[in-house]
């Protein structure tokens, strides 16, 4: 048998697409398969549905019916939650960025990638990408459900206590984290051999960050929302040179060479 | 085009690939034989810009492996030991995936993802998640992804493996159609037979060198010319004395070497010779004069599994030793 295209000479490479277009390609994928995933997707189900009831029904909602809390407290109390309930279900997102590169080199899937022409950036930048966007897409819905259970079990009413561009300042901050997270997750995933290795000098190295961020925006938010966005910038542009740092350092012809 | 020249590849102190110099032209295949841990697989990634070498030089497609790896990444297709695939994707998605890094037009890319999978027969496997595929079944779809950019040069490792007898003879009459259309081939196996066949030249690796390399004609030619022979008789022979005398005469004949005497209830008599046109009939003749009931002659020519055991350093590996066997 005999395929009609191999029958012709042969011809000249295509011209492989873009670096953006590449990244995102590669980001699409992994965020399918993190997806489809049930593992991830049912501790993902843990903090995206589950969390949120218990904030509400154990802390807020006491709090909220004691009396003794004034309504710009509660709001404050309420606002910085968002953050907690954003940024629990995006730890999966360190998980899946862990896996990107030792998980997939154990199993085997690394080396076509590699074969590929795809640019170190665009591999990098995508595998990141593809952790954080499920991440991001739980995270969404753990605010949106955190949200509908507090008018649902403390009234609607309550959502006006809501501090407006505090509450978008913390909303910025759970992608700027998650993807913060992931960066750092990959960037150890890349260079060690194994994935329980990758996954345990990540959750080793993120749970002082995570520590630290918090308490920097606890300090951030006593100075106000703009601090708080200054924050969010900072991150943000940390995240940025890591990640570049990452896919610069990264030799892809050493990842298969590791033994 | 792949050449290479002095291509060395060293992880700490252990050296997997030494000095290692070939040349595939356009058309051709190269077979890379050898015992696992050769160095085959590691001179596969080297040339497939997959790893970078410690020393050495090569070019791919006309491309350094050094200074131009993404070049060559883009005009070679690979299919590693392990078939590497996203398993929990449904076959088109992989390939459109791996088409569209590879820059494949979309229009193309849709023909060629349907020519690939008609052509390894998984047309009732589109809609399945990668994960419930056989073995063979992921092969084929390494393949696939493989040819999927119409590659100038193709390393293939282990490109049977698993498959059923049909399959991989259907893969075996794409390589050679692959190289009928210009392509430069590298093909790693463990199948000697295949090998034999598909191979312009063979390269046999050992302890990360190439110790043998040519033509396999040439393979044969240059070791030893002998042919070995069989003959089976109905029964042991009884006549211990008779047996052993007819036996006796054969070493006295020219260009006959007996590997080893028989024994006295011999059921088959082997030895080698290099000329058996004028040598069997006259060591037949003395046999049946011995009071031999020939069953069956039958010559040996020298196998590649035998050179092959002998530059892998098992000398004893291929032949018998035993010449006349109980019956």
């Amino acid at each position: 048998m005999t395929l009609p295209s191999e029958a012709k000479a042969a011809r000249p490479a295509f011209t492989p697409p873009s670096d953006a277009r590449v990244t995102l390609l590669i980001a699409r994928r992994a965020a399918l398969e993190s997806l489809r995933d049930r593992a991830t997707l049912l501790s993902s189900a843990t903090f995206v549905l589950l969390l949120p009831i218990l904030w509400v029904l154990l802390i807020i909602r006491p709090t909220a019916l004691s009396g003794h809390v004034p309504p710009g407290d509660l709001g404050s109390l309420i606002t910085i939650y968002l953050l907690i309930v954003g940024l629990l279900p995006t730890s999966a997102a360190t998980g899946v960025a862990a896996g990107q590169f030792a998980g997939e080199k154990e199993q085997g899937n690394l080396a076509p990638l590699l074969a590929s022409p795809a640019s170190n950036a665009a591999i990098f930048g995508g595998k990141v990408l593809g952790a954080v966007l499920p991440a991001l897409l739980y995270a969404t819905v753990a605010e949106i459900s955190y949200l509908i259970e507090i008018a649902v079990f403390i009234g609607a009413d309550t959502l006006r206590l809501l501090q407006p561009a505090l509450s978008l300042a913390m909303l910025a901050l759970v992608p700027a984290i998650a993807i913060f997270a992931a960066a750092v997750a990959a960037l150890i995933s890349s260079r060690v051999r194994t994935y329980q290795t990758a996954q345990g000098l990540a959750s080793l190295a993120l749970m002082p960050v995570f520590f630290a961020f918090f308490g920097l925006t606890t300090q951030l938010q006593s100075w106000g929302a703009l601090a708080l966005f200054g924050g969010v910038v900072g991150i943000a542009l940390v995240d940025i040179a890591l990640i570049a740092f990452a896919a610069a350092t990264w030799r892809r012809e050493e990842v298969l060479a590791r033994r | 085009m792949i050449s290479a020249r002095g291509l060395t590849r060293r992880f700490g102190s252990f050296t997997a690939v030494e000095s290692l110099t070939l040349d595939v032209p356009d058309g051709a295949i190269l077979a890379l034989l050898g015992p696992n841990g050769a160095g085959k697989t590691t001179t596969v990634r080297m040339l497939a810009g997959l790893i970078a070498p410690t020393e050495g030089e090569a070019s791919v497609a006309g491309f350094d492996i050094r200074r131009d790896a993404a070049a060559i990444r883009a005009r070679v297709g690979l299919v590693t030991d392990v078939p590497g695939l996203h398993e929990q994707m449904a076959l088109p998605a992989y390939l459109d995936f791996f088409g569209a890094i590879y820059g494949v037009p979309r229009p193309l890319r849709a023909r060629r993802i349907d020519e690939l999978i008609t052509f390894f027969d998984l047309q009732e496997h589109r809609r399945e998640r990668m994960a419930g595929f056989s073995k063979g079944m992921k092969q084929k779809v390494a393949l696939a992804r493989a040819l999927l950019h119409e590659p100038l040069a193709l390393f293939l490792d282990e490109p049977t493996s698993g498959l059923d007898p049909l399959a991989a003879r259907a893969v075996r009459e794409l390589i050679v159609n692959l190289k009928r259309a210009n392509r430069a081939i590298v093909l790693c196996t463990h199948d000697l037979d295949e090998a034999e066949r598909l191979a312009d030249q063979i390269a046999i690796m050992s302890a990360g060198a190439i110790v043998r390399y040519d033509a396999p004609a040439a393979l044969r030619a240059s070791s030893s010319p002998e042919t070995l022979v069989r003959v089976r008789l109905a029964a042991p022979l009884a006549d211990a004395a008779a047996s052993l005398a007819s036996l006796a005469s054969l070493a006295s004949l020219s260009g006959v070497t007996l590997i080893a005497s028989a024994s006295e209830v011999a059921a088959e008599v082997a030895y080698s010779t290099p000329d058996p046109d004028s040598v069997n009939p006259d060591v037949i003749a003395r046999l049946v004069a011995g009071g031999a009931r020939i069953v069956s002659v039958t010559c040996e020519t020298r196998a590649l599994e035998d050179i092959y055991a002998e530059a892998v350093g098992a000398r004893d590996g291929g032949r018998p030793a035993l010449t006349a066997i109980a019956g």
